[in-house]
Order: structure tokens, then sequence, then C-alpha cells
């Protein structure tokens, strides 16, 4: 956080008086302005010779709090914001794609949550083969659950019966928009994520296809031997001091 | 001399005028599923519950209620024609369904008018039809109205907090609508990373470090600071882990029974000792700054209503002032619906 020495040279209020005052109230950044009282502040500086300069660096200091926090919205901005850049990837299965109203939200984080053999692979299986006509999809698989026969059987379902050339064409570029990984501990997770960051920085620049959903089945098998539970599925990771 | 003396025993009002006064500026608010005790300006209510329990749901039917107003075009809606701001400290906000609910709301207010005059099908769907437009300038009134904010750690939100008076003022000055509610999403969002972050040794001694119970204290102040100029409502969601073995049994959420049989020195225990049934992790500042406090959660049971419409039960339990009550209730698109 900005300490308020370094702040002079763009505030020139802030100089040496306003920041001697602050020191002698333990005030020496403008983290510590955030929890500290600052209509107290003001009172104090009330008593002090050098009244109206601190109550100038005061009122500078809130200003600059004024720009560390988000910009107010008000409800039609924040619903032409959801309208214009909020975008919906459906599923494919009516019935999800009905209760999400539309399907999986750009932005947001999904989670699936059931028991084992409930069909949560399934869904992850089928989304992807759905995203993937359109848009890239990174899978992470961390129980080799990812099965491309399957998700050929679900693209098979869905396009119309036409020359067998064409089907395999058609096959050929959807699946090589899916780009599946096996990790199998929480750091080589990170090490994906990392290289997927850098990937997704220099793709803004590129057009064409971009990388649009990002699958991990199943999560719970990667933080729980870090969380230490006494879980029979997974590795469990022993660490040496 | 004796004239001043004189002007401060000369009445300014009544008790009967007071109380008429206070009344009609500061009025009692019942929201559903909250109505069993009337709300007020100055109140800190704060709804417990675990994940899924229609927390979030409260609040925005508050925001709307707060939002529509009283009567419009000759339509009444029964709401408060104020602002409303929302502190999104989740950043789970859903606009979309906001907007569908304050949708379902108007039509419902505009049916219900329309529907007394005691038109035939078709006279009332003319009616909707001409009243289309109205409710579009009704919405898009409603909406700007609603005032929001995400926060993605404890600085930013103190800063809202700090510049929220002067936010505030303006908004008086530019649109001339108070603010009547303020709304937290998740108080505790920033509990767990505030208490991980390390204070480091400082060089200062009165220097105070960015450790949770400063923060708090911080948040607390400001808010009460707020609340001496600018009167709100203040209602923020909190979300716990329910223990376990309350989470089956009905009956085990009657404490008395339950603190009698186990601890026989249970009448000399007052409301606020009374065990709860989740643990409280908020630190002493934000829990004494509480006035009013309501655990919800959803039950296993379905309301079937029709044939593809299963709403859930949710149960709701006034812990503070402890009422020995238990509300039923379900969400539905015109809002919530209580059923016992």
């Amino acid at each position: 956080m900005a300490r308020l020495a370094n702040l002079e040279t763009e505030y020139p209020v802030l100089d040496s008086t306003v920041r001697n005052f602050c020191a002698s109230h333990g005030i020496f950044s403008v983290e510590d302005f955030l929890i500290h009282d600052l209509y107290m502040l003001a009172a104090f500086a009330e008593q002090n010779n050098s009244s109206e300069r601190l109550k100038e660096g005061i009122a500078q200091v809130l200003s600059i709090i004024d720009d560390m926090h988000q910009p107010w919205l008000n409800g039609m901005e924040l619903l032409e914001d959801a309208k214009r850049n909020k975008h919906v990837f459906p599923t494919g299965i009516q019935g999800i794609d009905l209760l999400l109203g539309g399907g999986i939200r750009v932005g947001q984080l999904t989670e699936l949550v059931g028991p084992s053999s409930s069909g949560k692979t399934q869904v992850c299986l089928r989304t992807a083969s759905n995203v993937a006509r359109n848009h890239l999809v990174l899978y992470l698989d961390t129980g080799n659950s990812f099965s491309p026969q399957r998700i050929a059987y679900f693209l098979g379902k869905t396009i119309n019966p036409s020359s067998a050339q064409a089907k395999n064409q058609f096959l050929q570029k959807v699946m090589s928009n899916i780009s599946c990984h096996s990790v199998f501990d929480i750091f080589a997770m990170f090490d994906v994520l990392h290289q997927l960051e850098s990937y997704l920085r220099c793709q803004d620049g590129r057009g064409g296809c971009q990388m649009r959903l990002l699958i991990v089945d199943s999560i719970s098998s990667l933080i729980s031997p870090v969380l230490g539970s006494s879980s029979t599925q997974g590795l469990n990771i022993s660490y040496t001091a | 001399m004796g004239s001043h003396a004189k002007a401060w025993l000369v009445e300014d009002e009544s008790a009967r005028e007071m109380l008429d006064r206070v009344l009609t500026e500061r009025p009692f608010l019942l929201l559903p599923p909250l109505h069993r005790v009337p709300l007020r300006v100055g109140n800190v209510v704060e709804l417990v519950g675990p994940s899924s329990s229609s927390k979030t749901h409260i609040l925005i039917q508050a925001a709307i209620t707060c939002i529509l107003p009283k009567l419009w075009k000759g339509v009444s809606y029964g709401g408060l024609g104020h602002s409303a701001m929302f502190i999104d400290l989740d950043c789970r906000f859903d606009v979309l369904r906001f907007s569908e609910l304050l949708n379902h709301r108007i039509m419902e207010a505009a049916n219900g008018s329309s529907s007394k005059v005691g038109c035939h099908q078709k006279d009332s769907e003319a009616q909707f039809e001409r009243m289309k437009p109205y409710n579009e300038e009704l919405f898009a009134l409603c909406m700007k109205r609603f005032l929001y904010i995400r926060c993605y750690d404890s600085s930013e939100f103190l800063a809202t907090l700090k510049t929220l008076h002067y936010r505030l003022q303006k908004e008086r000055e530019v649109h001339g609508v108070n603010v009547h509610l303020l709304l937290i999403d998740s108080i505790g969002a920033f509990h767990w990373v505030d208490r991980g972050s390390s204070s480091f040794p400082l060089e200062c001694d009165n220097r105070k470090s960015w450790h949770l119970q400063n923060v708090s204290e911080a948040v607390v102040q400001e808010i009460r600071r707020l609340l001496l100029v600018h009167p709100m409502l203040v209602m923020a969601t909190k979300a716990v882990v329910l223990g376990n073995k309350y989470s089956t049994n009905e009956l085990t959420w009657n404490y008395r029974k339950w603190s009698a049989v186990d601890n026989p020195y249970s009448r000399n225990i007052t409301s606020s000792d009374q065990q709860l049934p989740y643990r409280e992790y908020m630190p002493a500042a934000w829990q004494s700054f509480v006035t009013h406090r309501i655990l919800v959660r959803a039950t296993d049971d379905d309301l079937v209503n029709g044939e593809h419409q299963n709403n859930s039960i949710y149960l709701l339990k006034w812990l503070l002032p402890p009422l020995n009550s238990l509300d039923k209730f379900t969400v539905r698109d015109t809002g919530v619906f209580i059923l016992s």
C-alpha cells in the first residue's frame, strides 16, 4: 500500500506537516487511513495550528480512497452490462439449460455437486462437446474419465446425415477444439493453469476460435489430499519439512 | 433572557403529533418472510444460514419492496419509493434474476388492480397491453433507484464505506431520493482472508495493524456513523455451517427443552447465552452491532406446484429477538410465499 511519503510528488498537498500529523496518530500509509476514524482525525486537526492544511490533506486522501473501490452502478446499467457482455453457453442438456436459464454463464464458476455415479462426468462431456463446436475447450481430467468415444457419440447424434467424409471432417474439427490434460495433484493443476494464463494473454491478439470453457473433473480429488481428509480415492500427498 | 427561557418551556408538538410524524417519515417495515417482527431504520438485521438457503433472495425481496413506489399512475404497488444500496461482497449477484422478480411484482400489482374492476379476460389482457409502456417506464424508474457495488477485498469494502456519506449526499442533491436500505451480501466473505493476513511487526506503537479485529471494528464504526446521518435499515447475510445434530430433527430446534435437559442452570441463562446451532465466527464488534438475527435453512421437502415446478420449502427461525415459532416459506417468481 502506498506510503504517504511516496504520494507527495503526485499530490503536493500531502506535505511534511500533514505527514507528521498523521504519523503522530500512527498513520503512515493509505491503508492505515482505512482502519482509522477519519472524523476523530478531523477533530484533532481542528485543534492543530495548521488546521486548514491538515483538512485539505485529509480531503485529498479521501479522494484517493474514492478511487480505491469499484464504481457504483445503478440497476439499469447493471442490466445493460449483463445483456451485452455476459454470454451463456448451452450445455446441450435440456433440463439443465432450463434450470440455469439458458446454460452455463461466462465469467462464473458453475459447480456440479453429487454423489458418485450421478452423471457429473457425462454432463461435463456433453457440455464440452456442445461448446467445442464454436470455441476451444480445456478439459482437466483427474480420474481418467475423459472418453473421446462418448464425445464422438454426442456429436454424431446431432449432425445431419450427410456423407461419411463430411461427418468425419466435422468430428475432426470439433474434437481438435477440445484439449484434454490429465492432472493428478494440485501442483500439476497449478502448472496447467499458469500455462493457460499466458496462453489467454496472447489469445486476445489473435482472431479465430478462442478458449472459452475450462472443465475440471473433479476438483475434490485434487483438494482433499491437501486438506488432509481420509479419502480413499486420489493420492495422499506427504510433505517433508 | 426571559423570552429565551420561556421559549424553552413552550411545547413543540404533542406526543400524538410526534408519533404521527415519526410513523410517516420512518415507517415500520413488514417484509415477508420477516413479518413477525416489524423493522425500522437503525435496525441491523443479520440473516444466517447455510449455503443455498434463500438469504440473498430475502435481501432482493426487501430491495424490490423498497424501490417500488407506493402509488404510481393509480396503481398501488405497496413499496416505499426510496433507494436501496447493495454491497456485494460475494460477487454473485444475478441482475437478470433481479429484473425478472421486479417485473413479476410490477405485473402482479398491475393485474391485481385491474382484476378488482371486474373485467373479463379479454379486457384485462388489453389493459395489460396498454399498461406495458407504463410498466417499462416504471421498471426503468425502479432500477435506477437500485445502487450496486462489488468489493473484492476488505480494503475495497472499507473504502466504499468511508466514501459512502459523500455519495449519498450527492444522490440526495441530484435525484432527491433518500436511501432507506443498505444490503450487504455476506458480511463474512473476507473473514478467513483477514484472519489469515499476518500482522508484521510495526515501527510505531500506536499504528494499527491490518488484522481481523481492527478491520471489523472499522467496518462497524463506519456503518454506525453512516446511520447517524442517513438513517437506514441494514440487512446483512452470513453463511454458516449448521451442526450435524441439528440438520435432521426439527424438534431439536426447541431450545428450551434441549437446554433444560442438558443444563440444570438454564433458568439463569439469558437469551444471549443460548446455544446456537452453528458456530459464530464473526468478531464481537459485529456481533454486538447486530440487533436482529434470523436463521434460515432449506429443508428436503418440496412443494409440488403443478407438473414441472417443485419449489423447495425453507424454514425460518428468529434468534434475536428469540421467538418460539418456525415459519415455512417457499420462493416463487413473485417473491416469497409464506406457507405457515
